[in-house]
């Protein structure tokens, strides 16, 4: 999922050492600013209207749910506009990150081969106004058939193009042209997959997948534009919904509740059946999401109770809940499911020998990277690769390549040199290998990357790694360009798409998915020489490969499953190293004291606002 | 005798500046007299201008001191109150200047700026004032005048702006008419045309006219009295008949030497040497010395008096008439030799 | 005149053109970022890729998407008159987008523009009147700052005082006039002050100076020597002569503004074209870089034929050639 809170994410770094400053130093708890994980809430009020602004929407795909892939318009679709045949209970943590049946009755009926998966239709969801109908399978089908629709560019389409029969690129399939979905009734769907795949659940949680009707959404044709057209099937709908002419195509005009420029306003769907739905709470009865180009505006807004939500807050705002005693708890700290790291390609020297990347692993120091970034407030340093809470907590200790303080081992780092092809003398630097010397690395030219680079040329110095460091406006794209051979760069991050770890894996690590351009396997991780010479690069030889150890996780199920991919980021971290991972990055949100009560959404990272609830008498 | 219309007496101007004093003008006297023009001669820089300027009050009193008496019909304009001086200027003292284009608005119609002079005293209607613009353009020569009224400034040829220029000062048939250079940007002949209208205006309207130029040979054809100016300070001064047959001052010979004259082809020009002092650092005693081919013992520490030594008329040099004389008795035969 | 008229359109269509030209050069041949990848998703295959070139528009030679974008500047496209095409980013119209935010862009310029030249003007004469006096030195001084503070800085310091500290505007934002004038005005008088403040200083300065200039002219001397009240002098002939030239540079000054008043739409929250431009160039959309950048430059040529014309009515020296 996109994600655009690092942009101020970034900003934190002063705050934190000011905290620790105030907070008398060393004491661990003094950080654990405003983490409200679990446990009472609040007392929810009825009624009032929400306001959250934004300095942008942001929408990547003009928020039609096939395409979208903003984490912010997921929580909007998820929470308060749709409802897929699974959902989540919109909480923080394990629970928010479980799926439940939501349009669907109860869990499906899964065949023993794991292929085909059963779902029935709960009673009582309907499409708000204009429609006001019941929901059916047909309607699920056609989401399906607008992921088929390549002129719609679902941009997640890969988690069911190739695992659905049938389910391909193309013109739109049409009623009943999947092969492996069928519709049996109205309240009956059938999804037959190409193998077995352990986290189909969580797929059906995904936006796209949530019931569309064909007499509306059938109207676009082109990427993006049922976004101003959703029709609701959730507790809550663009206002001025009611007012759409459906009769026809040509008589659809945008619905007034959003104006992609300035503002979203959703109200309650009159057709909403709340009996029909145990997780969701719908306290507030308005919702209103807001540009605003002034940030200071949209924080001071919230600070003083005309405005309730504000996602990373900039350092000023931030040191102002932090030291404030009556702000401290309005601050929200929560697990963003998202891990920055280091990159470094296994095809391009001296990257390409094991024993360098251990190397600087074992050499980085975390510690000062993590203060680049403002301290722990952003998040905690990460010793794996897939985020805590995606694992159920399994690999919480694990951390292979741990130093006192976190600030890197470099007796360590030297031994391991020491066993590398690049450290001839054998005096625990490489500094003798050209390859070693004036290395290419691409940075960000904004902070925290620049205010990484020198701690991480200070490490990398110690075991006899010197720089040519790159910092650039878009880092992606040569990095993402496996031609280039960029050695290493200290630019990337990756969120999760749901809460299970393919949607790590299945991007980063898998050989077979390697690009020429676009690739988002930045490290190489199992590149074939075949593919080296498509690319146009010289292959380095003998690239590790978790292909097989990701196919092996992709049926199992459950604990099993957790535990397979528990095993898959050691074996990551052991053998293979691709990555120095180095922050297991927070969501930040900050509210008005006129928020009754905070629910965080581990699903989308945003509030949970279908449980939320602001108390009108407390806003401005 | 007739009537006085205004008198300068011992008038002074100084401007302070961040380099020193400008003593622009430094004790000036004169008088005009209806039917009377008086030409005022000098090169620039001689304050000839400035005291026209300051007699109008036109100047920038803010950075001046001015100090004597320009006594206009008996009023002092110096003292009158700003009210007071508009109700004159324009309507009994009118004033030309020398560029006629830079002296007109060009951002408005010739016709309109003159009905604006009208209007500005009196009341009249537009009609009426319209009526008045016509006429004086006619009076002025201004062919096709109710054409003529609706162009701009530059659409007008210099020598019919100036015509434009000296009908705006006639409308209210004011009785001094100062014209401050009217002939030195215009062409040779349309400069006699120019001089021919001021003497028939002079003429016709009965008034007194004060002519600034730096060309002694216009002050010949149109002036009955003459003063000659350098370095703030009048050098001589008398009827036209009087300076032109016997100039008694160095200067006065020198600007007399630089005049081609029409009746005297062939005679070499002969331009006074050196150039005018600066007016901060005037020079001690007689300003014209560091100039003058017949300086002698005392011109470079007394100053001499304007007063008359017997040559019949005022001027200030040292020199006496005699000697006066024949210098100026020498230098005509020189010049006619040189030119023969 | 009429001649003249046609002939000086021509080249603003001319100008556009080139423009329109310069702008699908810069980027659609080197785009900031590429807009196709950007909307493909985190797998880009390239089917999807494909897909979005295709509604892009990029997969045909550029001549063509250039002729076409052309083509519909002037004849319209499916969505009406003038055709910007569609957004990459709000999946809308770029024309509608663009016109619902042109009026608050020329709400914002109109009311500062009367703002600055009233208060510019004014200060300027006064200035000139008391030349080196007090006064003068005053404004002089107010006029530097106000030229040399940041746009942002301002509007920040401002909307601090005025609602933050002491209550006593609203925040940001627009609140159309036809909704209720009375928030209207109290919404758009910062900005239209924040903005009108550089100009204003800038113009006290230019007035200022004519003036002083005029004043000196020998015009000026010729209106005190006919007679004419100090009053008319300076009011009439002074000030006709110094605030012509003032009228060729509000023109620009104000085109320009008509393109978008960046800093002072974002800091004021106000939707107009400057904070679309931002917005756009931010999220590579294409179209609408290239349809306000259109839309501006149209802004600038007219504006200028405007002036020109106006000022051969000011100025009668002016030859229309």
């Amino acid at each position: 999922m996109r994600s655009k809170r690092h942009l101020w994410v970034i900003a934190l770094l002063m705050v934190l050492s000011l905290v620790a400053a105030a907070c008398g130093g060393s004491d661990d708890t003094g950080s654990d600013t405003g983490n409200n994980n679990g446990g009472d809430t609040g007392t929810a009020t009825k009624g009032g209207t929400i306001h959250w602004e934004s300095e942008e929407f942001g929408f990547t795909n003009g928020f039609d749910p096939t395409g979208e892939y903003l984490g912010e318009a997921w929580g909007v679709l998820s929470n308060l506009m749709g409802r897929g045949l699974m959902g989540y209970q919109h909480l923080a943590g394990d629970e928010g990150n479980t799926t439940i049946p939501d349009l669907a009755a109860e869990d499906p009926k899964i065949s023993d081969d794991g292929l085909t998966y059963t779902f029935t239709l709960r009673d009582g969801v309907k499409f708000g106004p204009p429609l006001s109908r019941d929901v059916t399978a047909s309607d699920v089908e056609f989401a399906f058939r607008r992921i088929a629709t390549e002129s719609l560019v679902a941009q997640y389409q890969n988690y069911y193009v190739g695992t659905i029969k049938g389910l391909e690129l193309g013109k739109d399939p049409g009623a009943g042209g999947i092969e492996g979905i069928n519709v049996i009734d109205d309240k009956t769907i059938e999804f037959t997959l190409t193998k077995p795949t352990g986290d189909f659940l969580y797929r059906l949680a995904m936006p796209a997948t949530f019931p569309m009707p064909e007499e509306v959404a059938g109207c676009f044709d082109k990427a993006g534009d049922y976004g101003r057209y959703v029709i609701s099937s959730g507790p809550y709908m663009f206002e001025g919904s009611d007012k759409l002419d459906a009769s026809s195509c040509k008589t659809l005009k945008p619905i007034s509740g959003y104006d992609p420029t300035k503002q979203m306003i959703l109200v309650r769907n009159p057709d909403y059946d709340q009996s029909t739905d145990e997780y969701r709470e719908n306290n507030f009865d308005q919702f209103d999401h807001t540009i605003n180009t002034n940030t200071n505006d949209i924080e001071q807004k919230v600070l003083s109770g005309e405005s309730e939500f504000v996602l990373t807050p900039t350092p000023q705002t931030l040191r102002k809940y932090v030291q404030d005693p009556e702000l401290k708890d309005l601050l929200h700290v929560e697990a963003g499911d998202r891990t920055w790291y280091i990159t470094m390609n296994l095809n391009a020297p001296p990257m390409d020998d094991i024993h360098v990347r251990k190397a600087v692993n074992w050499v980085m120091d975390k510690d000062g990277l993590q203060r680049a970034w403002g301290g722990p407030t952003v998040g905690e340093i990460a010793g794996h690769i897939i985020p805590d809470t995606m694992l159920n907590g399994i690999l919480d200790d694990y951390n292979p390549y741990g130093s006192a303080d976190n600030t890197g081992d470099v007796e360590k780092a030297m031994e391991e040199m020491k066993l590398s092809k690049y450290d001839p003398n054998g005096d625990g630097k490489c500094d003798e290998s050209p390859e070693c010397q004036d290395m290419l690395e691409i940075g960000s030219n904004v902070p925290p990357n620049t205010d990484m680079l020198p701690i991480v040329e200070a490490s990398l110095e110690k075991i006899g790694i010197t720089l040519d460091a790159r910092e650039v406006a878009d880092a992606y794209t040569p990095i993402q360009t496996v031609e280039r051979q960029i050695p290493l760069s200290i630019r990337p991050g990756w969120g999760k798409d749901y809460a299970d770890s393919y949607t790590f894996v299945g991007f980063l690590f898998d050989g077979r998915n390697i690009l020429c351009t676009g690739n988002t396997n930045y490290s190489l991780v199992g590149m074939q020489a075949d593919k080296a010479d498509e690319c146009g690069v010289p292959y380095a030889g003998d690239i590790p490969s978790v292909d097989d150890a990701i196919d092996g996780c992709i049926p199992e199920l459950g604990d099993a499953r957790v535990q397979c991919w528990a095993d898959l980021d050691k074996q990551l971290m052991e053998e293979v190293v691709p990555w120095v991972p180095y922050l297991d990055a927070a969501a930040v949100w900050g509210t008005s004291p006129a928020v009754s009560k905070w629910e965080f959404d581990q699903f989308s990272g945003t509030p949970a606002w279908s449980r939320v609830a602001v108390d009108s008498s407390l806003q401005k | 005798m007739a009537e006085t219309l205004l008198e300068v007496k011992d008038l002074k101007v100084h401007f302070n500046t961040p380099d020193g004093v400008v003593k622009a003008v430094d004790g000036v006297s004169f008088t005009l007299e209806r039917g009377e023009t008086l030409g005022i001669v000098g090169e620039s820089g001689s304050g000839k201008s400035v005291t026209c300027l300051t007699a109008l009050r036109l100047i920038n009193l803010e950075t001046a001191e001015v100090s004597g008496q320009v006594l206009f019909k008996g009023r002092d304009l110096l003292k009158l109150s700003n009210e007071e001086l508009r109700k004159i200027r324009g309507k009994e003292l009118s004033m030309i200047f020398q560029d006629p284009f830079a002296c007109l608005h060009p951002l408005y119609r010739v016709g309109a700026q003159i009905d604006e002079a009208v209007r500005a005293h009196g009341d009249f209607s537009k009609a009426d004032a319209k009526k008045r613009t016509l006429e004086l353009l006619k009076a002025v020569g201004i062919p096709r005048p109710e054409e003529r009224y609706r162009d701009y400034p530059h659409q007008y040829s210099g020598g019919m702006r100036q015509r434009a220029m000296i009908a705006m000062a006639l409308v209210h048939n004011p009785d001094v008419l100062i014209a401050d250079e009217p002939t030195t940007a215009l062409d040779v002949t349309v400069q006699a045309q120019i001089l021919e209208l001021i003497e028939k205006v002079k003429e016709d309207f009965n008034i007194g006219v004060m002519l600034i130029t730096h060309d002694l040979g216009v002050v010949a054809d149109v002036s009955q009295k003459v003063m000659v100016m350098y370095a703030g300070r009048p050098v001589e001064i008398g009827t036209r008949d009087e300076v032109f047959a016997q100039p008694l001052h160095p200067y006065t010979w020198g600007l007399l030497d630089s005049i081609p004259a029409v009746d005297q082809k062939g005679k070499r020009l002969i331009p006074i040497t050196g150039s005018p002092p600066s007016m901060i650092r005037v020079p001690q005693g007689c300003a014209f010395h560091p100039r003058c081919p017949h300086r002698f013992e005392p011109c470079d520490k007394e100053r001499p008096d304007l007063m008359d030594r017997g040559g019949g008329h005022p001027e200030a040099c040292h020199l006496t008439v005699e000697e006066k004389k024949k210098l100026w008795a020498q230098r005509e035969a020189s010049r006619t030799r040189a030119a023969s | 005149m009429g001649r003249y008229i046609v002939r000086r359109l021509l080249y603003v269509f001319l100008v556009v053109l080139v423009i329109t030209l310069a702008t699908f050069l810069i980027f659609f041949v080197m785009p900031p970022g590429d807009p196709v990848t950007a909307f493909s998703g985190r797998t880009p295959t390239p089917q999807i890729l494909h897909a979005v070139e295709k509604q892009f528009g990029f997969d045909k030679p550029l001549y063509v998407q250039y002729g076409k974008f052309v083509k519909n500047i002037f004849f319209g496209d499916e969505f009406g008159w003038p055709g910007f095409g569609y957004s990459y980013v709000t999946r809308s119209p770029v024309r509608e987008e663009i016109f619902g935010r042109i009026g608050v862009t020329l709400q914002l310029a109109v009311g500062a523009a009367i703002m600055w030249v009233i208060v510019g003007v004014s200060i300027g004469i006064v200035s000139a009147l008391n030349r080196r006096k007090l006064v003068d030195r005053a404004a002089m001084g107010f006029a530097l700052f106000g030229v040399s503070a940041p746009t942002f800085a301002v509007g920040l310091a401002a909307l601090y005082i005025f609602w933050q500290q002491f209550h006593l505007l609203p925040g940001t934002g627009y609140i159309p006039l036809s909704e209720n004038a009375g928030e209207f005005f109290s919404h758009m008088i910062l900005p239209w002050s924040v903005l009108a403040l550089s100009f204003a200083a800038f113009y006290a300065r230019m007035v200022r100076g004519n003036l002083l200039e005029a004043l000196g002219e020998d015009y000026i001397r010729t209106a005190r020597a006919k007679g004419l009240s100090e009053k008319k002098v300076i009011g009439k002939h002074g000030l006709r002569a110094s605030l012509t030239p003032i009228v060729t540079i509000f023109g620009l000054d104000f085109s320009l503004l008509l393109g978008g008043a960046v800093l002072t739409e974002r800091v004021f929250n106000l939707p107009g074209l400057g904070a679309l431009v931002v917005q756009s160039v931010a999220r590579s959309d294409l179209p609408v870089i290239l349809a306000t950048t259109v839309i501006a430059s149209l802004f600038v040529t007219v504006m200028t034929l405007v002036v020109d014309i106006i000022y051969g009515f000011l100025d009668p020296r002016v030859r229309y050639t």
